[in-house]
């Protein structure tokens, strides 16, 4: 059975694509949320196996909506992969990934196979 | 008493030089008054019966004799507004004269009789006030000067300010990119419908990056002033644009009302930017303890009669009556300016926020971009509610505004030719 990936971030154009790319070969089924306000709700309705969170938004931003889900008993056991473009080279250097609490963060743009692997890493570690 | 005719004491006692020549004899000279003498430094005694050529140099003698024939010619007065003879003791003496043509009743003879005012000591008023004027120019040229480096300092100041927030604007783009890379990359199925999404997507993505990094560019351009006709709209546009990150992060609302039909004002795009930015990081930073943060954006168009009314603007003595104004009004719902601080907001490094936020040149250097825009920038409180307001008037109008944006137009003393009289 396909993995279910929800992706929140209130860039349409960016999660539209990373839909694309993780749906090509079938093996995660995605949805997306872009107002973060509604991240907990479509969140409970979906019951994703991942969580890739952005950082920056309008309404909330990433770290109140990980909070929220932190509270939340089902919500809190699925891993969250945070993407951002706030993180500098300094912090995250191409390849590498960075932890902030429970999260892997991951910088923006972020390479797609490297994306990849820490989805299938988290998926199996949780 | 020396017995004297009453026209000879005139003559002697007049306070300007008084001359004539018989035209039928030469030119040569039939009356030379006591003022005459006092100029020229030469007596009447030596010089009656003299003509010009033994009298002064060949150069000026010249002159002389082509200014009588001209005279003679014309047959009417000729004024010469201002010539120049030199003194015995090398000194120029400058001479406002007046030539007239007249046949003497009793003999028919034809004289020039000529009448010479001294204006030396006007002219020299005049070279220094000119001097003077000149220094004063050369000054404020330096002042102005230093103003604009001062403006492009507090500029480049708000660019790194926004560098982070611009670079955050860009990367979502490319991060969009990156994937429409990675996804192509796998093999390009020409049935897969995606691919079409997945280059518009590509290609907007590359519009929306270079606007931003172009914006920027602009922005931090150091170009003489230049306004133009622009759409105060188009400005606030821009701005939002590269404030996005600083409004989004900090979560606040942005609310524009803009009237339908807003004439244009002439702005250099990018110092007024530069105002606007200011302005709106200022806001940003005085809400950043407010639950909900709201920045509303207002403008409209009054003819000076409506905005005195409502604002009370008979100091906003730039405008005149029946000048059209653009006022745009940026209001927040911050902390608002702290009574004690209300008359030093505008100062140079007066500043509230903590060391490494603000330099305090904000302020003072957006209302020094106003005023060379010829409008007025006020910050104070809200009527009503919690919060501040930045009030920017406009005028709709090139000519309007006390400070004129070109350079200053020396004047050019008109040469006097040297001469004698």
């Amino acid at each position: 059975m396909a993995h279910k990936i929800l992706l929140i971030d209130d860039e349409a154009g960016f999660t539209e694509l990373l839909k694309m790319n993780l749906e090509k070969n079938g093996e995660f089924e995605v949805a997306i949320e872009n107002d973060s306000t509604k991240a907990r709700e479509t969140a409970l309705s979906f019951r994703p196996d991942l969580i890739l969170l952005d950082v920056v938004m309008p309404g909330m931003d990433g770290g109140d909506v990980q909070a929220q889900f932190e509270s939340d008993p089902f919500l809190s056991r699925v891993p969250v992969i945070m993407l951002t473009a706030l993180v500098d080279s300094t912090e995250v250097s191409d390849g590498a990934v960075a932890q902030s609490g429970s999260s892997i963060v991951l910088p923006k743009p972020v390479n797609f196979p490297l994306l990849l692997r820490v989805i299938h890493e988290s998926i199996e570690a949780s | 008493m020396k017995k004297i005719s009453v026209v000879e004491s005139v003559l002697d006692n007049l306070p300007v030089a008084v001359f004539a020549k018989d035209a039928n004899d030469d030119f040569r000279f039939v009356l030379w008054n006591k003022k005459q003498e006092e100029i020229t430094t030469i007596k009447a005694s030596k010089a009656i019966g003299k003509d010009d050529y033994a009298l002064f140099s060949e150069e000026s003698a010249d002159y002389f004799r082509s200014v009588d024939k001209a005279v003679l010619k014309r047959g009417s007065l000729l004024r010469v507004p201002e010539e120049i003879i030199e003194s015995r003791t090398g000194d120029d003496i400058h001479l406002r004269t007046v030539k007239i043509p007249v046949i003497e009743d009793e003999t028919g003879r034809r004289l020039i009789v000529g009448i010479s005012e001294d204006i030396t000591e006007n002219v020299k008023s005049r070279q220094q006030l000119e001097s003077l004027n000149k220094n004063l120019m050369a000054a404020n040229k330096e002042l102005q000067e230093t103003q604009l480096q001062l403006i492009q300092a507090e500029k480049l100041e708000s660019i790194g300010r926004l560098a982070a927030g611009v670079a955050h604007e860009v990367k979502n783009p490319l991060a969009l990119l990156l994937l429409g890379v990675d996804y192509l990359s796998q093999g390009i199925d020409p049935d897969d419908a995606n691919v079409d999404k997945i280059l518009k997507q590509m290609r907007e993505a590359v519009e929306r990056a270079d606007r931003i990094v172009r914006g920027l560019v602009d922005f931090s351009s150091q170009r003489a002033l230049s306004r133009e006709p622009i759409s105060l709209r188009v400005v606030i546009d821009e701005v939002l644009l590269l404030t996005k990150h600083e409004l989004t992060r900090s979560n606040t609302k942005v609310e524009i009302d803009f009237p339908e039909e807003l004439p244009p004002v002439f702005l250099d795009l990018s110092k007024f930017e530069q105002v606007l930015i200011n302005l709106v990081i200022n806001a940003v930073h005085a809400m950043s303890k407010a639950k909900s943060p709201k920045l509303q954006i207002h403008a409209r168009c009054d003819s000076l009669d409506e905005v005195k009314k409502n604002e009370g603007a008979r100091k906003y003595e730039v405008f005149r009556t029946g000048d059209r104004v653009v006022t745009l009004e940026i209001f927040d719902n911050g902390t608002g300016i702290q009574s004690k601080d209300a008359s030093r907001v505008f100062d140079p490094f007066f500043t509230t926020k903590a060391t490494g936020v603000g330099t305090g040149l904000g302020l003072s250097v957006s209302r020094k971009i106003v005023e060379l825009h010829g409008g007025k920038l006020t910050v104070k409180n809200r009527s009503i509610g919690k919060g501040a307001v930045a009030t920017i008037m406009l005028p709709t109008k090139l000519d309007t505004g006390k400070v004129s944006l070109k350079e200053p137009i020396e004047p050019v003393p008109a040469e006097p030719r040297k001469t004698g009289n």
